[in-house]
């Protein structure tokens, strides 16, 4: 199984050429700036949506009906209790209305203004409020009845604050539960996004050997074995290529990231170090590339037409979604079964043991892990080329008897 | 069967393929010395590319064994073999010199060495002003020209030629003969596969020709044209019927003469009576059977059938 080095240098070869015929042409620059156009459609969709729900914002209101006694301690209230929202979980903006003949109908007249999205209204006396609430504005409802309390407090005389904590910020230094899980399940995301827009691409690789008929060429020179794995390499190198230029890029990103994300990421702390994750996110995503690639290779062998390899691509999108999710799932509970079974299943392997090193320290699994998916890959691409040699390398045409013998010189 | 022979260039010893229940090759024994120019001959459908398939280890026989440049194991030779296969085949968005320096790559050799290589090849081959073209670009005898300068360029020990002739126009193909004894004086040995018996006829030190599968004839084109016997063609000056009666029994009329075996004894005897009986000699020729003749004589009516169209 261990190559020699003549099958090495053939392997070398065949991914020389293939990094060139494909690196050095205009249609990898659109290749390389594909994300571009995702993340343009990704902005362009995110601020239409952000518009719309700012405007959908800005026409939402609470009411409270109250009268001019009172209306200075629901604003005192009301400003005292906004402090404790985030801007994106904000109350709507508050409206504080005079009371009329009937408050109470009022108060459920209001939910009907037509200048106005009115989410809830809230009319007194405060001990005993009614609060009127659109359905899916319960949260709305409940911000009322706090500041209900609030007003009571004030009407008693017993203004906020009650107390005087003292609050002390602590840096948490070491990695919580929480932490590594998440970065588990960015790792798992991280691969399987990679993988998701570079493995497939191998699908196809074959293709123009075959359409060229250069595979008999090659296939005398080289063992099959390494004509696969020497694809692989050439599209493995694009694919580092493609990850080096956005990687470049995304590090700069990092620099300019707000004070709250860059919080966020500080408590993202995988269980053996982030100097280790890296190295093994980089391990791991080789493998899950071989190891998926090798597959889609080897069955995109066996398609002769375009049209065959365009309909391999949904099964195999389904096939990577698929192992993401099982090792998502097993992220999630790294000490369930799911998380045991994602491990050892080779496909879901590089995935689900990046996920471990976020939430578990100890080297020696992965080193086991590796071995264990370069084996997969070594067996994959040796199945690969003896189905590829039986199915296509044939100079007869056994499916039809009537043709039997036509190519046979 | 044969045994191997450790100091032949390629031999083979009960060769067989099936594709499905077809037996594509059917026990095949070869044995193709060094340093010659050795011809695979055959009807189309005769198993011809399998064999040398098998031979060079790009596909696994199903039975016999197989031994190339010594090597027990082709692929362990594959670095001095040089192969051009039948479907010719090249990278389009490739230069000619990087193409042939690519195919020199596969078989050991440098890319800096191959591409030196390469140039002074194509300015042999007065494909100079195209080393830096695209091979689409090229035409198909010219494309045809660089795929072979690509299987010799790594300068192999055997080369290994699947129908060259085919596709190539008359000035080619003498390019082609040329190139092809230049690699056997170069000391290479250079097996070639054909239907055309004229090449093989000009080129071949020895030859096998297979029908249906099977090696039929092993031995050199004299060998082959030795399967059959002289003919004669004889014109008498006149011609009034009764002269049938001398000649031998396989006498055919061809236009003013007759055409026939060489009797075993000779034909003196049967010239003397022609001129007691007063027919005269007009005109008398010795011909040698060629090739074809031979050819169609050994692979039969049967495998010729086989030929599909």
């Amino acid at each position: 199984m261990i190559p020699s080095r003549k099958a090495i240098r053939q392997a070398l070869t065949i991914a020389r050429r293939d990094f060139i015929a494909t690196v050095f042409t205009p249609m990898f620059l659109f290749f390389l700036l594909a994300p571009l156009i995702m993340v343009s459609f990704s902005l362009i969709g995110g601020l239409g949506a952000s518009s719309v729900a700012e405007g959908a914002a800005d026409r939402e209101r609470l009411v409270v009906v109250a009268d001019a006694a009172d209306a200075a301690l629901v604003e005192h209230a009301d400003a005292r209790l906004r402090t404790l929202f985030s801007k994106d979980a904000m109350p709507p903006e508050l409206v504080i209305a005079a009371p009329a003949a009937d408050p109470v109908a009022q108060a459920r007249a209001a939910l009907d203004a037509r200048d106005h999205d009115v989410d809830a209204a809230i009319v007194g006396p405060f001990g005993l409020p009614h609060i009127f609430y659109r359905a899916g504005s319960a949260r709305d409802a409940d911000y009322l009845a706090a500041l209900a309390e609030d007003v009571v407090l004030g009407q008693a005389g017993k203004g906020r604050p009650l107390s005087a904590p003292i609050e002390v910020e602590v840096t948490h230094h070491g990695a919580t539960v929480g932490g590594r899980h998440a970065a588990g399940l960015m790792a798992v995301f991280g691969i399987f996004f990679l993988t998701l827009l570079l493995a497939g691409q191998a699908v196809g690789t074959m293709a123009e050997e075959r359409s060229n008929k250069v595979i008999e060429v090659l296939a005398a020179a080289v063992p099959l074995e390494s004509v696969f794995f020497g694809k692989l390499i050439g599209m493995f190198g694009s694919a580092v290529l493609f990850i080096l230029f956005w990687g470049t890029i995304a590090a700069q990103v990092g620099h300019v990231l707000p004070p709250e994300a860059a919080q966020t990421m500080r408590e993202l702390q995988p269980a053996v170090g982030w100097p280790t994750l890296i190295v093994l996110f980089c391990c791991y995503f080789t493998m899950a590339y071989l190891l998926l690639g090798a597959v889609f290779l080897a069955i995109g062998a066996q398609a002769t037409t375009i049209r065959e390899i365009q309909m391999l691509s949904l099964p195999i999108t389904f096939t990577q979604i698929g192992m993401f999710a099982l090792a998502s799932a097993g992220a999630a509970r790294p000490e369930g079964w799911v998380a045991v079974v994602a491990e050892v299943f080779p496909l879901s392997s590089p995935y689900a043991m990046a996920a471990r090193a976020a939430n578990t320290a100890g080297l020696w699994p992965h080193l086991a892990a590796l071995l264990w998916q370069a084996l997969w890959v070594a067996v994959v691409i040796s199945l690969g080329a003896r189905w590829f040699r039986r199915g296509v390398l044939k100079s007869g045409a056994p499916r039809r008897k009537k043709a039997a013998a036509t190519a046979n010189g | 069967m044969v045994d191997l022979a450790t100091e032949a260039a390629a031999s083979a010893a009960g060769l067989v393929k099936r594709f499905g229940e077809r037996r594509v090759v059917d026990g095949v024994d070869l044995v193709v010395p060094k340093g010659m120019i050795y011809g695979v001959l055959g009807p189309n459908g005769a198993g011809k590319t399998t064999t040398l398939r098998m031979l060079l280890g790009i596909i696994e026989p199903d039975a016999g064994e197989r031994m190339l440049l010594g090597y027990d194991h082709p692929r362990d030779a594959s670095d001095q073999v040089g192969y051009l296969p039948e479907e010719r085949g090249l990278y389009p968005a490739m230069k000619a010199k990087e193409a042939i320096a690519f195919m020199g790559a596969l078989r050991g050799l440098d890319w800096k060495t191959g591409r030196e290589r390469a140039a002074a090849m194509l300015d042999d081959a007065g494909l100079g002003h195209a080393a830096d073209e695209k091979i689409r670009k090229l035409s198909k005898g010219m494309a045809q020209l660089v795929q072979l300068l690509g299987s010799i360029v790594h300068r192999p020990d055997l080369l290994v030629l699947d129908e060259p002739f085919s596709g190539l126009d008359p000035v080619n193909q003498e390019k082609l003969e040329k190139l092809i004894r230049a690699e056997r004086d170069r000391g290479a040995t250079v097996i070639f596969s054909t239907h055309v018996m004229a090449h093989a006829e000009r080129l071949c030190d020895r030859l096998a020709i297979i029908a249906g599968g099977k090696r039929r004839f092993e031995g050199t084109v004299a060998d082959a044209r030795g399967t059959l016997p002289f003919k004669a063609h004889y014109v008498p000056h006149h011609d009034d019927g009764g002269i049938r009666a001398l000649l031998p029994a396989d006498a055919e009329q061809d236009g003013d003469g007759w055409r026939f075996t060489l009797p075993e004894e000779g034909i003196e005897a049967l010239l003397v009576r022609l001129i007691d009986a007063g027919y005269g000699i007009a005109g008398l020729s010795i011909e040698r059977p060629s090739l074809h003749e031979a050819f169609v004589r050994i692979v039969g009516p049967e495998a010729l059938a086989e030929e599909p169209a």
